[in-house]
Parts: C-alpha cells; sequence; structure tokens
C-alpha cells in the first residue's frame, strides 16, 4: 500500500467514526427509548423529599402516599375540595358554595338522605341552590364521568356499550365478559327516583355499576343530578296536542 | 557538509502542515455540533416511553372510547397535581369487561392486595422546578401544548422537552397557545369550528372576537408577562 492511500483509509475511518456519535444523538433525537431523561449535570434534580405518588422507604410497603384509615375522612374531601376549585376559578363557585350550617344539613348534603324518627329516606329535591351554571356544571361533569356508558344524550348507548356490544356481534369469545347495558336515565324508571335516590346511585353505585364517590366531589354529584333532570325532562314525549299551537303547525308542516 | 540547513523539513510534512490545519478547523466545529445537537434537551428529554405493567393504551381509550381525560387524571383542574387514576377506576369497567384478561393481572393484582400498580412517572421535571396543573389548564391551555397526542398514543411518551427555555417561550407571551377553557382536554380541538366556538364562549358567530388569544387572555386574567417569567414562580 502507498502512502497515499494508507492516508485516506486513515482519515476516512477516522470521519466515519465521528458519524457513530451523530448517529446515536439522532437515535436518541427521533425514536423513542426506554431510557429515562439524561442530566449532564443532575444537581439537585431529585432530592429526597415526598412529592404526590413517589415511594418511599420510611414505611413497609414504600408508599409515599398513606392509604386512608377506615372510618375516617380527610378534612379537605367535603369542604376543602370545592375550595380548591373556586381558588382555580374565582367566579365559578363563588355563589353556589355549600354551607354546612349544622347536622342535619350535613346529612342532607353529603347522603341526600333525612332522618325521620330513626328511619333514613332519601330527600326529593337537590339541598343546593340550583342555578345555571350548577345545571351547567352538571353537563359537563355527566359528559366526563357518565357518558361513556350511558351515553350524551343519556339513553344508555355510550361508546363503551357500542363497542361491547360490537364484539358480540362479531362473536368475540375470546373473553365472556359480564357487561350489562347501562340504563337509560331518561326513562321514568330513573326519573321517578328522588333527587336523593339518583344521588346515592351516583354516589355508592348499584348492581352493575360502580360508586363515583371518589372520583366526583359532593357538589359535583349534584350538579349531575341536575343535569340528569334535564335529561328526561328534554326526552320526554309529550303528547302533540300539548304542544304550543306555533309549534303544532310547525311540525305538521315538515315532511 | 556545513552548507547544508541543520534540519529539514521531510516532505511529508507540507501535508502534516494541511491535515492539523484542516482538523484545527473542523474538530472544533464537530464538536460544537455535537454538543449543541447532543446536550440539547430536544434530544436528552424528549421521547422517553418506559414500558409500563400494564399495557394500558391511550389510543384505545381515550381515542377510540373518547373517555375524557378527567374520568382518569381527576384532578387536573383542581390541584398541582394532575394525578394518575387509582385501580379502582379501572374496575369500574374492568370488573365486567375484559375480566380475565392477561393484560390486566397487575390491576386484578392491585385490586385484591391493595397495593397501586407501580406506572413508571414519564414527564418528570426536577425537584426544584414547582409546577402546577390547575393553573394552566383553568388558564385554557390544552393537554395536547404540553404533552402532544396523548389521544393517538398507544403508550404514552414524553412529547415535549419541558426544559426552562421550552416553558418560557410561552411564558413570555401565551395569547397564541390559548384556547376556551371547557376546550382544553379536547385534543382534536380546531378554532375553524366557528359555532361550536361561539357556544364555548357564550357569544354568536357574529360577536366572536377577531384575535381569540388576546381576547381570552384578557377574559381570564393572564398576568403579565413580567411576572410570569419572574424566576421566583417556578423555584421558590
Ligand atoms: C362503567 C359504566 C357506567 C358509568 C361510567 C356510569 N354508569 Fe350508571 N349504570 C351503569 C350500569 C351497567 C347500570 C345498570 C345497573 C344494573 O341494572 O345492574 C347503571 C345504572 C344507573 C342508574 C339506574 C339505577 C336504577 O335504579 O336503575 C342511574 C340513575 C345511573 N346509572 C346513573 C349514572 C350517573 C349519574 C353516572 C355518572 C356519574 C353513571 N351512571 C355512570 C353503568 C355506568
Ligand atoms: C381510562 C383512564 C385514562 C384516561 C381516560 C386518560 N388517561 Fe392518561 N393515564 C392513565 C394511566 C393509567 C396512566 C399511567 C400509565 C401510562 O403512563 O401509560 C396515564 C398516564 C398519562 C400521562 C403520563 C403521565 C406521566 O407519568 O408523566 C399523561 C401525560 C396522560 N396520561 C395524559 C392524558 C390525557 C391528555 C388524556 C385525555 C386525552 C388522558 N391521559 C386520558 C389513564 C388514563
Ligand atoms: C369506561 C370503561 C373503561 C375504563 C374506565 C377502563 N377501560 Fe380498559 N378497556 C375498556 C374496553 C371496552 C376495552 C376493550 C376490551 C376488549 O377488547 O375485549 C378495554 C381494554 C383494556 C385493555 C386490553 C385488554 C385486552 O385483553 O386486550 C387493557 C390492558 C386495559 N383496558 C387497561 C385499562 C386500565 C389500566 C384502566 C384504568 C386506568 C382501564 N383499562 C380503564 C374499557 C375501559
Ligand atoms: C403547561 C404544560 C402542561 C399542561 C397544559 C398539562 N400538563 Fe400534564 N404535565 C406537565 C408537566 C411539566 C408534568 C411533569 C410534572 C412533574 O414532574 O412535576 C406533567 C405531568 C402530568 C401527569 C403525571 C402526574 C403529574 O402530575 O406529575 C399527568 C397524568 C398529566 N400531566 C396529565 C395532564 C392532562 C390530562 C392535562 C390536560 C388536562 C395536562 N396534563 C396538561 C405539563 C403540562
Ligand atoms: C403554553 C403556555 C405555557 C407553557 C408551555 C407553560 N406555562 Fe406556566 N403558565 C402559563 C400561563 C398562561 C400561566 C398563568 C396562569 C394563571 O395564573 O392564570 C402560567 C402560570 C404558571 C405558574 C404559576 C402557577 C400559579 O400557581 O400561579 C407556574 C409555577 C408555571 N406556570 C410553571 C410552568 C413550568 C414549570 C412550565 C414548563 C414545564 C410551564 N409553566 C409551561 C402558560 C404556560
Ligand atoms: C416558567 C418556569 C421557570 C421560570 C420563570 C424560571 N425557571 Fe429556571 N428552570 C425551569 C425548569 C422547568 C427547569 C428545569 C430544566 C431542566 O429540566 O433541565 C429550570 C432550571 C433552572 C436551573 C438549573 C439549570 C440546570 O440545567 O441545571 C437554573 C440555574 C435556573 N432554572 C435558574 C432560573 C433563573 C435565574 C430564573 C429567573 C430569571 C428562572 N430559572 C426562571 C423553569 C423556570
Amino acid at each position: 500500500m502507498n502512502r497515499k492511500a494508507t492516508l485516506f483509509f486513515l482519515i476516512g475511518s477516522i470521519v466515519m467514526a465521528a458519524l457513530i456519535p451523530l448517529a446515536v444523538i439522532a437515535d436518541r433525537r427521533y425514536e423513542r427509548t426506554d431510557i429515562p431523561r439524561i442530566a449532564i449535570i443532575p444537581d439537585m434534580d431529585k432530592m429526597p423529599y415526598l412529592k404526590p405518588e413517589r415511594s418511599s422507604d420510611l414505611f413497609a410497603d414504600h408508599r409515599g402516599m398513606r392509604p386512608h384509615i377506615p372510618g375516617t375522612m380527610a378534612r379537605e374531601d367535603f369542604i376543602f375540595d370545592n375550595m380548591a376549585e373556586q381558588r382555580a376559578h374565582p367566579n365559578n363557585w363563588k355563589k353556589d358554595h355549600v354551607v354546612l350550617s349544622n347536622g342535619k344539613q350535613f346529612q342532607r348534603v353529603m347522603y341526600g338522605q333525612v332522618l325521620t324518627n330513626g328511619q333514613a329516606s332519601f330527600i326529593n329535591h337537590i339541598p343546593i341552590p340550583v342555578t345555571r351554571r350548577l345545571i351547567a356544571r352538571g353537563e359537563e361533569q355527566f359528559d366526563i364521568f357518565c357518558a361513556p356508558c350511558h351515553g350524551y344524550n343519556g339513553q344508555g348507548n355510550g361508546t363503551v356499550n357500542i363497542y361491547d356490544s360490537e364484539l358480540r356481534a362479531e362473536g368475540e369469545s375470546r373473553e365472556a365478559g359480564t357487561w350489562v347495558q347501562p340504563s337509560n336515565l331518561t326513562l321514568i324508571g330513573v326519573q321517578a327516583l328522588p333527587d336523593g335516590g339518583i344521588y346515592d346511585v351516583v354516589t355508592n353505585g348499584i348492581a352493575a355499576m360502580a360508586a363515583y364517590k371518589d372520583q366526583i366531589p359532593v357538589v359535583d354529584r349534584w350538579a349531575i343530578v341536575s343535569y340528569v333532570r334535564v335529561l328526561g325532562l328534554s326526552q320526554k314525549k309529550v303528547p302533540a296536542y300539548r304542544l304550543p299551537a306555533t309549534v303544532r303547525t310547525e311540525l305538521t308542516n315538515r315532511k | 557538509m556545513s552548507d547544508r540547513p541543520f534540519f529539514v523539513f521531510p516532505r511529508w510534512s507540507d501535508t502534516a502542515t494541511k491535515i492539523i490545519l484542516a482538523a484545527a478547523v473542523l474538530i472544533p466545529v464537530y464538536l460544537v455540533i455535537l454538543l449543541g445537537y447532543g446536550a440539547n434537551a430536544r434530544t436528552l428529554n424528549v421521547n422517553y416511553q418506559p414500558i409500563q405493567p400494564v399495557a394500558y393504551s391511550h389510543a384505545f381509550h381515550a381515542g377510540k372510547l373518547g373517555i375524557n381525560c378527567q374520568y382518569c387524571h381527576t384532578d387536573v383542574k383542581r390541584a398541582a397535581f394532575a394525578a394518575l387514576p387509582p385501580t379502582q377506576t379501572c374496575i369500574n369497567c374492568h370488573a365486567a369487561i375484559a375480566p380475565h384478561s392477561a393484560a390486566l393481572a397487575w390491576i386484578r393484582k392491585s385490586y385484591k392486595t391493595g397495593m397501586p400498580v407501580p406506572w413508571k412517572k414519564v414527564n418528570d421535571l426536577p425537584d426544584y422546578v414547582y409546577f402546577n396543573h390547575a393553573a394552566h389548564v383553568n388558564a385554557g391551555i390544552s393537554c395536547l401544548i404540553c404533552h402532544g397526542h396523548v389521544n393517538e398514543m398507544t403508550q404514552v411518551y414524553q412529547a415535549k422537552p419541558l426544559n426552562m427555555a421550552w416553558c418560557l417561550q410561552c411564558h413570555r407571551d401565551p395569547a397564541p397557545f390559548l384556547r376556551p377553557r371547557n376546550e382544553v382536554t379536547n385534543l382534536n380541538w380546531t378554532p375553524a369550528n366557528k359555532t361550536r366556538l361561539a357556544k364555548d364562549l357564550g357569544l354568536t358567530t357574529a360577536t366572536l372576537p377577531k384575535n381569540l388569544g388576546k381576547y381570552l387572555e384578557k377574559r381570564y386574567h393572564i398576568p403579565n408577562s413580567k411576572l410570569l417569567t419572574d424566576c421566583e414562580l417556578c423555584h421558590h
């Protein structure tokens, strides 16, 4: 080999070697990786204090967030979650927040029940002021928590139910689920329940439906009850003669 | 003998000089490229996609089934921390759907023992930075801007660098990133849908503001950029 060839070979390999780090970087930049972020100077990135959902060696089970002690409730569970909302939305809840003046009111708001002669029964009316804002809030929360199963119109055919019936129609046999169709909330069966009864279904669940008390704060549950009433009223079948005359003529003229 | 110079550069030294000069120029350029490209947050932070204990798919649950982010991340509008869903949330459906699936083994185990599923944290800021979800989400900033199209991800990965320059690029001028508050979890939202926009804002299509960003900035009382770039906001 002559000198020139050696030289080219040498420079060539150096250039090729110099490309390797660039290729590694390009791979890191454009491909998914299961290597966590690389801290070049990790100064105080990870400190030993507890952040939410972080594990801790202080406890035998390594749970940094301690579970609830049975029979107790966190102070912020009721009053403060609504206040946090209020802080986040200064003009949202100012007027509607609940004042717990006494134990009776607490019983009505928390459990949707009243005690008469030691006998608990569901209350007929939502125990907090039903405002336009509460109903709007109810619609928003219903769409988040109930619509996947009961559908946006409350008729019991949300996306999960549609998906499940598709699986069944295809004769999908890989999994024998026990899904039952969610109730139609617009029908008399549900609409005849007292407000406290619907609140109780959301809070504690019923038969095949799970409890939502851990996911939805108290005031939002009442907001949802108000919206369930809206769904019922707006989809109620009314005899034609009870409609206003203008609406009736419009309907009869429509082809 | 005596008129011969004391030292003669050999012939190859001409080539060597050229090579050394070229190297003196090229190596610093190379190092700058290497550092700029390699030690940059886009390279170091983005695309982290850990293997999770349960093969849970956002593309299916949040995308195809259309479940709202808040069904699972319930605290995102209320608290600083967005919170992953407890096992009970999955059991709401999975008690009846795919109850014996091998993919859900961890969920059943966790439900039985009460021990949480050891999800791996994907987006993770250094501990000396304070971040608050409620403040951003209630100011009309969508999950999309900071987490990318989660509703199309089979497995979540970090989509944005989340470094300081990235945070500040928005804090200097948040207006272009704003949208109506009740659309923040709708990752397919577009301002082009005028009727929907009017409904969200409680206006009519005729009275829609010309500059949506500036209008929302005023309506949601977004603090000025001087306040939003104060070091103490994020480091305290
Ligand atoms: C995971 C799916 C699912 C979700 C989410 C869900 N439900 Fe249900 N719901 C059901 C099923 C299934 C039933 C039927 C229960 C049965 O008959 O066994 C039901 C029944 C009901 C009933 C009728 C109870 C009765 O006495 O017949 C009401 C009222 C109700 N749900 C309200 C709600 C409200 C309000 C929400 C939102 C907070 C909600 N549901 C969310 C699945 C769901
Ligand atoms: C059915 C429940 C569910 C829904 C709905 C849901 N998520 Fe998640 N999300 C999870 C679970 C469980 C994890 C943890 C496992 C993982 O990272 O894949 C998670 C993780 C995440 C993470 C990563 C958290 C981290 O560790 O940094 C982000 C970001 C996220 N979700 C955003 C969203 C957004 C945006 C939506 C709405 C489009 C959404 N999620 C809807 C259950 C849900
Ligand atoms: C609103 C109802 C609902 C909720 C809540 C829900 N899922 Fe699902 N999930 C489904 C449906 C429907 C399927 C499809 C089942 C099938 O394909 O057989 C599914 C499928 C899955 C699968 C794939 C199962 C298989 O065998 O392929 C996994 C894994 C899964 N879910 C994890 C989770 C986790 C983890 C959570 C809690 C963060 C969760 N899901 C919450 C409705 C739900
Ligand atoms: C302004 C940017 C931004 C927006 C908007 C945003 N996030 Fe995040 N998110 C982050 C950052 C930064 C982290 C990492 C926080 C940390 O490590 O302390 C994070 C973390 C998370 C986590 C993991 C748990 C936690 O709090 O650390 C979840 C879940 C999550 N985000 C969901 C959401 C959802 C759902 C939305 C939309 C409703 C959303 N985020 C909107 C920036 C954002
Ligand atoms: C897309 C725009 C955007 C991005 C990206 C963004 N922010 Fe913000 N941030 C805002 C806006 C707008 C506010 C003002 C919210 C308000 O007070 O109404 C804010 C407020 C804050 C606050 C004050 C919260 C409070 O409690 O008052 C902190 C802290 C913060 N941001 C940290 C961060 C960090 C850390 C990041 C990067 C991981 C980040 N932000 C990324 C727009 C953004
Ligand atoms: C919008 C929030 C925000 C503001 C305002 C802010 N920072 Fe930061 N800062 C961050 C974030 C996020 C990081 C973490 C960067 C990373 O992930 O490497 C950081 C990191 C740092 C670091 C460590 C850098 C490293 O790589 O080790 C220093 C030093 C710092 N910031 C100084 C400042 C100073 C000085 C100011 C005021 C001029 C300031 N920051 C304002 C969000 C902020």
